[in-house]
């Protein structure tokens, strides 16, 4: 049974958490004289971190579903909390060194960004198509605005326009879908439409909703054919945004592509652990077809970029094809995948824009020409660039490496052997591109000579961000066994 | 099974339509917002309708009598949005066209051709009541999430509109240089 | 029954309301001359006559209705001529659409039948009326950009923003009215003011809501566009406002929906803070005193004493407006704003706070 609002205060801390530092955040703008100041970001910091801690001592609790059945609080729920928060720490630490937002207003931005985050906070765990859709604006109203927030840019007006216009659209083909579900079932709680569902045969209204729906949370993970924003809005993005959009909000959209699909189009079965899919759809196949499409197009265009931003906007709907792997196989195993590549993921990329935002203070380019020579200008960080990469591309012993055997034996097992062969094909292509920004790095001579001073902090960050990727490459035992655990859904 | 109720209901639909079509297609952006007016009034009648009487003056209030008027304060803040014929510039007329038109193929196959499930009709209620209650128990977490929704989209339009390039104060209220 | 009998009997409150309404808008506009002059100490309009007589030009408003409709009909030269025609429909069809929810007496009994004295008495009858006179700033609006005139654009926009200012603050202090009538039904609240408070006082909404009374009061000559808050059309930097460019029958339009506006804004007032038909102390049978004093009243002479209480206190509101507005000076725009946002939102939200706190330990204390 769901618990009642009441009772379900005590399980909902790390929201409560987030909320009242947003709150706290409008209070020091309010009241604070200094708009620049770094209260705002160390407030943040305290507030995540706290929601990170809250969400930490949930782990052990058993599952339950919170606030009348709007939302879940399980494995699936938590581990996406802790990721996302993690991302919003990490980013925090990336604005505070970027030059773009330091003329600006602080306490806006991270209201913004804490709102973004609660919002993934309840996407990931929402279990009613009201709340779903709710938490899904949440995320990206507020994103919008962090897309735009480099005002009077052009670049930056332009990225927040085109996300506006897209993210409508998308939320509106969604909606469409969820009304279909509605007047088939009756019901607004993912749990009963899947029971109702599952009565009756498949049906034509319940593949077209399945469809909008894939398309609204598809642009959310920003897969082919749903991506044309992406590039536009992740280069004039300021940049630690752009690395807040290619990790957080994917990976929500991650967490509710799954919740949504297996608690309303599948069956769990108890028993085995497996679910039970409804029948008529050939679920596989489309899957299948949306991931090899997206990983071709992201990596095929990203050759041709000399952008590094537009280069990883690319790159990241090519992650996003990869991931998209593991929600082909409708398994246990595949969401376990998925959700060890998330972790891979979050440190490798935040890692590679980091040392975009800390090359771009300095020379002020994010092109890739101007990266000659960052092997002596500024050693460190072409050396943690590199590292990156290398995981980025899955070249062992990196932990991307990790992430995507994981990917590929999941498919293989069963039996997908034409999509497995297309990721190795993508893999390689990958590497060109990736390796090209190494190359230039490392054996062209800069025109400019001058060193490129990395100071202490970010250097520590860097280490923070670099360490897992190499170590989650040699032993990423107790984080499989962590997503191992956490590919646990309910629906009540 | 045509009776006079029925009639009601096309003649609100095709008026939200048409409207709807006209907001799309008219050159001139204060044509546009009219026809939205119009759009948004047919919705209205729509929930009357249905006998769902706080959704429908809901509708009303908020929408034709709060978003709209913006809309048209906006348009004729600037101008020149309703001299130049930009608001709608088409291309690509025959791909756009076939793959709507498809759209709506299937859409509508769907909805004429699938067998809802129906309830009995109920006698008429007030709905206000069971509104407010239900969105402080079985809804109240939804609604206290769009409360920081709206918060943030406040603060975020605040952020938008003020003259100073997103640095944080007004320029007037910048210190003077010594 | 005999579905003759209903069409009869809404045709016929229809009509007596749109009487009683458009009676008083007539009038209205006598009054605000003659009670400008009265204020002002001068004699006011005093000349119109039919046969010598001038009834203390009580004709004048008869003049002006058929001056109105024999001046020539006139659109200015690059007016957009569609918007411009429409727009004082626009203006005048909404603010004749909110009479309808006013209850103006108590139900009587006619034939055997009960007929409640409501042009219609609707569950939201409260939302409605905001719903529909939310829709009367777009003749206004309208009016402003297709006159294609730099006054009445600006008398449009300054309309708009003080309208939908105003509209947030005026929803929210009836909102306590709601919380303590228990419904937005305006015929309930009528009935839910007939009770008394402590055993003395009628529980009218100005006793149990005196912030939410003062804060709607304000927000209704904003919304009217009455002095104080009549920017849109304020004379000494607007020319007229928005229907500067307007002329005849079109113009008077526009001053009849404003008018209305006053008319039916007083009804409301009186309906939802000052007990609308309810006579104090007045019940079915008669008169009940605190003390245990009872007269008894004939059923006739109730009925006529609630009738005459709503008019009366429709027609005191109505004096009111003519009172503030020779009375205060106008505000300067940014005044206007920042009242709206800055202390009646605000001032609104506390109020709903305070009135949740006070019925919930009314409701826990149970007295």
């Amino acid at each position: 049974m769901p618990l009642g609002n009441l009772a379900s205060l005590s399980h909902f801390l790390p929201e409560l958490a987030v909320t009242a530092t947003i709150l706290l955040l409008v209070v020091a703008h309010v009241v604070g004289g200094n708009r620049q100041s770094a209260v705002p970001a160390i407030l943040s910091l305290a507030g995540v971190g706290a929601a990170l801690l809250l969400t930490a001592l949930q782990a052990s609790v058993p599952a339950k579903s919170l606030f009348e059945g709007m939302v879940a609080l399980d494995g699936f729920a938590v581990f996406f909390k802790a990721l996302t928060a993690l991302a919003t720490i990490v980013v925090v630490f990336l604005s505070m060194e970027s030059e773009e937002l330091a003329g600006r207003s602080q306490a806006e931005y991270y209201i913004f960004l804490l709102s973004v985050l609660l919002g993934m906070f309840l996407l990931s765990a929402s279990t009613d198509i009201v709340m779903l859709y709710l938490s899904l604006e949440l995320v990206s109203i507020p994103s919008y605005l962090l897309a735009g927030y480099l005002k009077g840019g052009g670049r930056s007006t332009e990225a927040a326009t085109k996300y506006v216009v897209f993210g409508a659209t998308a939320s509106g083909v969604m909606i469409y879908g969820f009304s279909l579900l509605y007047g088939m079932t009756g019901s607004t709680h993912l749990g009963e439409i899947g029971r109702a569902l599952a009565q009756g045969e498949a049906t034509t209204p319940m593949f077209l909703a399945a469809v909008m729906v894939a398309v609204g949370f598809g642009y959310k993970i920003a897969a082919v054919p749903f991506h044309m924003w992406s590039p536009d809005v992740y280069e004039g993005a300021p940049t630690p945004i752009t690395a807040f959009l290619s990790v957080g909000p994917k990976a929500a959209g991650f967490a509710v592509l799954v919740r949504f699909f297996y608690t309303v189009f599948a069956t769990p079965d108890a028993a085995s652990g497996a679910w039970v899919l409804s029948p008529g759809v050939d679920w596989t196949a489309l899957f299948a077809v949306l991931s090899a499409v997206t990983m071709s197009v992201g990596n095929l265009i990203a050759v041709k970029q000399d952008n590094v931003k537009r280069l990883l906007a690319y790159s990241s709907i090519a992650h996003a094809g990869y991931m998209l792997m593991g929600f082909v196989l409708l398994s246990p195993a595949g969401i376990k995948a998925i959700l060890f590549y998330l972790v891979v993921y979050l440190f490798m990329n935040l890692g590679a824009f980091y040392v975009v935002i800390l090359v771009a203070n300095r020379t002020r380019s994010e092109e890739i020409a101007d990266y000659s020579g960052l092997g002596s200008r500024a050693p460190f960080a072409a050396v943690s660039l590199a590292i990156f990469l290398f995981a980025l591309t899955g070249i062992p012993p990196f932990s991307g490496f990790i992430g995507k055997v994981y990917l590929f034996a999941e498919v293989i097992n069963k039996g997908v052997y034409w999509l497995a062969v297309v990721a190795a094909l993508n893999s390689v292509v990958s590497l060109y591109y990736y390796a090209r920004i190494i190359k230039v790095m490392f054996l062209e001579d800069p025109k400019d000579k001058s060193e490129i001073a990395v100071p202490a902090f970010p250097r520590a960050v860097l280490c923070l961000l670099a360490i897992p990727t190499l170590v989650l490459g040699v032993y990423w035992e107790p984080v499989i066994r962590m997503a191992e655990n956490s590919v646990k859904m309910i629906a009540f | 099974m045509t009776g006079p109720a029925d009639i009601i209901f096309y003649l609100l639909a095709a008026m939200t339509v048409g409207a709807a079509i006209l907001v799309a297609i008219l050159p001139n952006i204060v044509y546009s917002a009219i026809a939205l007016l119009f759009s948004f009034a047919g919705v209205a009648g729509l929930y009357v309708y249905l006998s769902a009487d706080f959704l429908a003056a809901t509708q009303v209030l908020i929408y034709v009598g709060g978003i709209l008027i913006l809309i048209l304060f906006a348009v004729f803040l600037s101008n020149r949005i309703s001299d130049v014929k930009i608001s709608n510039p088409s291309r690509f007329h025959w791909q756009a066209a076939f793959i709507c038109l498809g759209l709506f193929g299937i859409l509508s196959y769907t909805a004429v051709s699938t067998a809802f499930p129906v309830k009995a009709v109920l006698s008429y209620q007030p709905t206000t009541s069971e509104i407010g209650e239900l969105l402080m128990t079985r809804y109240l977490l939804p609604f206290e999430v769009a409360s920081v929704l709206l918060l943030a989209a406040l603060i975020g339009a605040a952020m938008l509109s003020r003259p100073d390039g997103g640095r944080g104060r007004p320029a007037e209220m910048e210190e003077p240089k010594r | 029954m005999n579905p003759l009998f209903d069409i009869a009997v809404s045709v016929a409150r229809i009509a007596v309301f749109f009487a009683f309404v458009f009676g008083l808008v007539v009038v209205m506009t006598w009054v605000e001359r003659k009670g400008a002059a009265y204020i002002q100490d001068r004699r006011g309009p005093n000349r119109a006559s039919i046969m010598g007589v001038t009834l203390f030009g009580m004709f004048h408003p008869l003049a002006d209705a058929l001056k109105f409709l024999f001046k020539e009909d006139f659109i200015p030269d690059g007016a957009h001529r569609l918007f411009y025609q429409l727009a004082p429909m626009f203006a005048l069809a909404p603010a004749i659409l909110t009479m309808a929810v006013v209850p103006f007496g108590p139900p009587v009994t006619i034939a055997g039948k009960q007929v409640a004295l409501h042009i219609a008495d609707l569950n939201v009858g409260i939302l409605y009326l905001f719903a529909v006179s939310g829709m009367a700033v777009y003749g206004i609006v309208l009016a402003g950009w297709s006159s294609n005139s730099k006054y009445p654009l600006l008398g449009g926009l300054r309309s708009s923003a003080q309208m939908i200012s105003y509209e947030v603050s005026m929803g929210l202090s009836v909102v306590g009215i709601l919380m303590v009538f228990q419904s937005v039904q305006l015929s309930a609240i009528v009935r839910g003011q007939g009770e008394l408070l402590f055993g003395i006082l009628p529980r009218w909404g100005v006793f149990v809501q005196p912030l939410g009374f003062i804060l709607f009061v304000t927000a209704l000559y904003a919304e009217a566009n009455r002095t104080p808050f009549d920017l849109p059309e304020g004379e000494s930097e607007l020319v007229a406002g928005y229907h500067t460019e307007y002329a005849s029958f079109k113009f008077s339009m526009f001053m009849m929906a404003e008018y209305i506006h006053l008319v039916v804004g007083a009804a409301v007032l009186a309906t939802l803070f000052f007990g609308g038909w309810q006579f104090p102390y007045l019940g079915d049978s008669g008169f009940a005193f605190p003390g245990g004093i009872s007269v008894a009243v004939p059923a006739w002479a109730v009925f006529l004493l609630r009738i005459g209480s709503f008019v009366g206190k429709t027609l005191f509101f109505c004096w009111l407006y003519v009172w503030v507005r020779w009375t205060i000076p106008r505000f300067r725009y940014d005044q206007v704003m920042r009242l709206g946002w800055k202390v009646m939102l605000p001032l609104a939200l506390a109020n709903i706070f305070v009135t949740g706190i006070v019925l919930l330990l009314i409701d826990r204390g149970g007295f």
